[in-house]
């Protein structure tokens, strides 16, 4: 397949080259510039069979290819003032451009002429006609020298190595001498220093920004602890009011609980104005943290005058204070007790007394 | 659709930039468009406070911006500065040179007169044995100075790998992270570049991509080759006129900046 495209493109070169033969007409003054090889320098009539070889045309490429390549790789060696390589170059360039005959060849040419050049250019700017010459490594080493370049004793001397240390402060010695090559204008501070212009405004920012949510947070948490603390209030105050209730039910008649009360015991002691046993009223053998929060209402009942506790036979008894009977909190004589529970005594209790069932129903 | 959507925010970011130099260029034209008579008119609006006023908001601002040494641009003057008194910037900027010239000491120089950037240099003369600025020296001075001698000894342009190795020699190695210089290679190639001390430009033709390092605009009229070519020939013990092409190149240069 390959061989009908090259034959394909072989005749595409013959009916190019015979188009390219009109404009071949200017050809025999081309190769009386040339020179020599003018054997293959064909007539009017078109460009001869060898011209459009198209393997002749291909050695011709890829030895441009080849030269190009050679320029490129080689440049440092090429821009040596010591050699002639690149006039080798170009004197090859030149032999080969002779059996050139189609754009295509010549403008790998020309690349390979734009490369020289180039380098030509490079190599012209490398001469120093007259003048010593500056050698950049002596300078270096030089300014080492003068940067007191610290040699270690066993130096071996040799262009590689890197031996010896510079010591602190070389390079500001190299400065302090250079800046006297400058004509640097000094920049600008202020004399006594400045304030730093910097750190306020973020503080401001961050303050600013602090500040407004901590004010909204304090409008929402008066709402929201008010509303915590009248269910908190309204909590305790329903219960104490509950446990009212139920002792004064208790402190009723028989008729009335045995209508209303459902944890009703024939046993109770709480019977018809009798006293109610203050252990019995406010345990509840299920739940010590309930037994605790009875007596912990119990006592603001005690406290606010509408009950009242007392020993009897070296026991405390409850009852509810008549409305006849109840004095203003400030003329009545007042009594402090502390009442603590622990929940071994509450068993002791509940054996003791044996409380089966919680006279305050639970919440 | 999609397909034909360009913008992605990446060149969103081109473009925008793109239109914002086209902006400051237009700017910058505007300094140019300003007629004689315009601004004689434009100067009898003003009093001569607001025109002092505006004058050393300048010579500050100019200052403040040579601190880094990078050079400033004039775009940058008119949008930040003179603003409104576009009109008579010729006038502002006279008595601004005249200010740096007579209080400062200094010289404000057009480095580059087609994209109109200034930068600030010394109007004395440097003596040797008493330091410039008050401030500890600064050692990229002396790292410049290395390169800036090595480009002009060579006659003006060196390929990048002469320097690198001149560098290495001297215990620099671009590759690694220097104790006092840090990343060498960009402070050789953009910030020293970025101040206009130094030109890296590619070498045409090359495969793969060389490039060269020249004097940069602020070396040219920062730098005394005459005194450099002293430091050398001192370092060299060797006679700086015995390099005679750089001599006559240094005395040219040093005559020519002692005209202007």
């Amino acid at each position: 397949m390959s061989d009908s495209r090259r034959r394909s493109r072989a005749n595409q070169e013959e009916s190019g080259g015979s188009t390219n033969g009109v404009g071949g007409q200017n050809r025999p003054e081309r190769s009386g510039d040339m020179g020599d090889e003018d054997d293959i320098g064909g007539g009017p009539s078109g460009i001869s069979q060898e011209d459009d070889d198209p393997t002749r045309r291909r050695e011709i490429r890829s030895k441009y290819r080849d030269l190009i390549n050679e320029v490129q790789q080689n440049r440092e060696d090429m821009l040596n003032p010591a050699n002639n390589k690149l006039t080798d170059v170009l004197e090859e360039a030149n032999k080969l451009f002779a059996n050139v005959r189609q754009a295509r060849e010549a403008a790998l040419d020309a690349q390979l002429l734009v490369l020289a050049t180039d380098l030509g250019k490079e190599k012209a700017s490398q001469l120093h006609a007259e003048g010593s010459s500056f050698d950049p490594s002596a300078f270096a080493e030089h300014l080492l020298s003068f940067m007191d370049l610290n040699r270690l004793e066993d130096e071996s001397g040799m262009d590689g190595n890197l031996e010896g240390y510079l010591p602190e402060g070389a390079w500001l010695k190299l400065a302090k001498r250079a800046e006297n090559c400058f004509r640097t204008a000094p920049a600008f501070h202020y004399m006594l220093g400045s304030f730093l212009a910097e750190p306020p405004p973020p503080r401001q920012r961050v303050e600013r920004q602090r500040r407004v949510p901590s004010r909204e947070e304090k409008r929402i948490m008066p709402t929201q602890l008010k509303k915590m603390e009248e269910s908190h209030q309204e909590a305790t105050e329903k219960e104490v009011e509950r446990i009212l209730g139920c002792l004064q039910r208790y402190f009723a008649d028989d008729s009335r609980k045995a209508d209303k009360a459902i944890n009703l015991k024939p046993s109770l002691s709480g019977t018809a104005e009798e006293p109610i046993s203050y252990y019995e009223f406010v345990i509840d053998p299920n739940s010590f943290s309930r037994t605790v929060e009875n007596i912990f209402h119990m006592s603001f009942l005690i406290r606010d005058g509408l009950a009242r506790m007392y020993l009897e036979n070296g026991l405390p008894y409850i009852a509810p204070v008549e409305e006849g009977e109840m004095q203003p909190s400030g003329a009545a004589v007042r009594h402090q007790c502390v009442i603590s529970i622990s929940q071994e005594s509450w068993r002791e209790i509940i054996d003791a007394f044996d409380i089966k069932q919680a006279l305050i129903p639970p919440p | 659709m999609s397909q034909r959507k360009k913008a992605g925010p990446a060149s969103q970011n081109k473009t925008q930039r793109r239109s914002q130099l086209l902006l400051e260029e237009d700017e910058d034209a505007t300094f140019s468009q300003i007629t004689s008579s315009q601004a004689q008119r434009a100067r009898e609006n003003f009093t001569s406070d607001q025109i002092d006023h505006k004058v050393a908001e300048v010579v500050q601002f100019i200052l403040i911006k040579d601190q880094k040494k990078i050079p400033i641009r004039r775009a940058d003057i008119g949008k930040h500065v003179i603003k409104d008194y576009k009109h008579i910037y010729a006038e502002v900027m006279k008595r601004v040179c005249r200010t740096f010239e007579q209080v400062f000491g200094l010289k404000l120089v057009e480095i580059d007169l087609k994209q109109h950037i200034y930068i600030l240099i010394n109007k004395l003369e440097p003596i040797r044995g008493q330091t410039v600025s008050m401030h500890p020296g600064n050692q990229k001075m002396g790292l410049l100075f290395a390169i800036l001698s090595v480009i002009f000894m060579k006659g003006g342009t060196v390929k990048e790998n002469l320097v690198w190795n001149t560098l290495k020699k001297l215990r620099v190695d671009p590759g690694e992270k220097h104790d006092e210089f840090g990343d060498v290679k960009k402070v050789v190639t953009e910030e020293f570049v970025r101040q206009k001390y130094l030109e890296y430009g590619k070498i045409p033709h090359t495969e793969p991509v060389e490039y060269e390092f020249r004097w940069g605009l602020r070396a040219e009229k920062e730098v005394s080759k005459l005194k450099l070519l002293e430091f050398v020939g001192e370092l060299f013990d060797q006679d700086p006129q015995s390099w005679t092409q750089q001599f006559r190149e240094a005395s040219a240069s040093e005559t020519s900046s002692q005209s202007t």
